[in-house]
């Protein structure tokens, strides 16, 4: 199958200190690649190059080249013309601790709909109610959308971060270890939606879990000190104790 | 343990010692000042509504008084918070380096000048105006409330900073990744968030307009004016008629017009501090009734 994204000779840098290198990485349709490695080894930096959110930080600059496809052709997201705001329209992120907007559940949705995709007010209803289904929350949140968002539950708050980014109809999702800040029983359920969701988005996800990741992973991008190590592929993961000794290496 | 009592009792006391000074004030205040409270503090002799609707003047009543502090604090509010809260939201969100660093001094700056130098700087710039351009200038209420705007500014701007800047990064985080502009983010993602902050500065930019007496005794405020009925001329003010009636009272009833003057000015600020409340409760329910804008 040919690549639907390619990072060559990617490194992010925050003032003196290099984030991350990544020489060479692509990106099979469908999949969901799991970006596994101690903190700090650079795994939400790559993740964040892919919707250049890492400009949001002070005194960061990239080098190389970050490539996704949408529809039928291929986006430098680094070039100079790259429309920023379309792009992470395109490509949607779901973080490590669920931040939703301090206001109520349905707002946290009509807001992109309404301000980014400029979606008419008559059609707002009907897309949130799709998404939030997709997200597995529209039965929990039916009645009370007009309820604050922070009063759901922290694993209804990450499915709201969810439909939140499918609401844009992404292309791609980024997963800063989803299911970190919440218990047994709600990363379950995340983590069957994203299994669920494979089949319409290329998805990469950081985790630190490699239970999680043995689970979900296509294939696992192992990092070590800011730099990419390898690329487990699915036979290596479901071989345990290759699997094990690779990570051990790399960890 | 002990030292935690030790806190804990340091806490109440404190508490208590401001709910029992604001206490004392308060009852002091009534005390001295309750008797002549009424519809003839504010109206004198003459009948309410002809007087409330300006068509009788009122000579010995202080509606005159209370209708300029309302008219000051209403043009000093509209010259103030569009100027302090963009540039507050300026600062906190676009000034970079070195431009913030001497922008923000510029408005400690502004913060530290007493307002009895504000007011002789509104008095000169009359003087200067009547030399050069304007012969005819005048202290007024326009030149009292432009004055008033620029001592309430730096106290919009710091709290408008200060409550952006105090807004958890992963919620600019979170506007950006939904491919928000920046502009965006900051108008429906942080300054909603930061609402009760930035009213909270408005209101206290506002009270601080409503009681400064100093800038105003040089640029505007006399003891006899009337309801104030152009920017251009002078008026009558709260504090103003306070520190009038206190100062040169001639019996001691005029004195405890005084008192009640005070009083009324004291709910005068209370009056606004209810209805920024009541403003933001009902902006709540519209944001909450599912309106997206």
């Amino acid at each position: 199958m040919s690549a639907v994204g390619t990072v060559e000779g990617l490194e992010v840098w925050f003032g003196p200190r290099r984030a991350v290198a990544v020489p060479r990485l692509e990106l099979q349709p469908g999949e969901l690649l799991v970006l596994v490695g101690r903190s700090g080894s650079g795994k939400t930096t790559l993740l964040r190059s892919f919707n250049r959110l890492n400009e949001c930080f002070p005194g960061c600059q990239t080098k190389g080249s970050v490539r996704l496809r949408f529809g039928g052709g291929w986006c430098p997201l680094y070039d100079p013309g790259i429309p920023v705001t379309d792009l992470r329209r395109r490509v949607g992120m779901v973080f490590q601790t669920p931040n939703v907007l301090p206001t109520t559940i349905e707002r946290n949705l009509a807001l992109p709909l309404r301000q980014v995709l400029g979606v008419p007010k008559a059609e707002v209803s009907g897309r949130l109610a799709q998404a939030l289904a997709e997200a597995g929350l529209w039965d929990e949140v039916k009645d009370r959308l007009s309820a604050p968002a922070l009063s759901l539950s922290g694993g209804q708050q990450q499915r709201l971060c969810l439909a939140r980014a499918l609401v844009l109809e992404p292309e791609y999702l980024l997963l800063d270890e989803p299911t970190a800040a919440l218990d047994f029983r709600a990363a379950g359920r995340v983590e069957d939606l994203l299994l669920k969701l494979k089949a319409r988005h290329t998805m990469i996800a950081v985790s630190h879990s490699l239970g999680q990741a043995r689970r979900l992973a296509d294939r696992v991008a192992v990092f070590r000190e800011g730099e990419l190590a390898r690329v487990l592929r699915r036979e290596e993961i479901d071989d345990r104790a290759a699997f094990a000794a690779a990570l051990e290496e790399a960890f | 343990m002990r030292r935690a009592t030790a806190v804990t009792a340091w806490c109440w006391a404190s508490a208590l010692v401001t709910l029992g000074g604001v206490g004392v004030l308060v009852g002091f205040l009534v005390l001295r000042g309750g008797k002549a409270l009424g519809p003839g503090l504010l109206f004198g002799s003459q009948p309410l509504w002809q007087a409330l609707t300006g068509r009788v003047p009122v000579w010995d009543g202080i509606w005159p008084a209370v209708a300029g502090t309302g008219a000051l604090v209403l043009l000093a509010g509209s010259l103030a918070v569009p100027v302090g809260i963009g540039a507050g939201l300026h600062l906190a969100e676009f000034a970079r380096g070195r431009w913030k660093r001497v922008a923000g001094f510029a408005v400690d700056l502004l913060a530290g000048i007493p307002s009895i130098v504000m007011g002789l700087f509104g008095f000169a710039l009359i003087l200067f105006l009547r030399r050069t351009v304007a012969p005819t200038a005048n202290a007024s209420l326009l030149l009292a409330a432009g004055c008033i705007a620029l001592l309430v500014l730096p106290y919009l701007i710091r709290t408008t900073q200060g409550a952006i800047e105090a807004l958890p990064p992963s919620l600019r985080l979170a506007g950006a990744s939904l491919g928000l502009t920046p502009w965006q983010n900051l108008v429906h993602v942080l300054v909603p968030a930061a609402s009760r902050s930035l009213s909270g500065g408005v209101v206290l930019a506002l009270g601080r307009a409503a009681e400064d007496t100093a800038v105003i005794l040089l640029t505007g405020a006399v003891a006899q004016a009337g309801v104030p009925r152009a920017l251009t001329e002078q008026f009558e003010a709260l504090p103003f008629s306070i520190y009038y009636l206190s100062t040169e009272y001639r019996n001691p009833a005029e004195l405890e017009r005084a008192f009640a003057t005070a009083l009324v000015l004291l709910a005068v600020t209370g009056g606004l501090l209810l209805s920024a409340r009541a403003l933001r409760a009902a902006a709540r329910r519209g944001r909450e009734a599912g309106e997206p804008s």
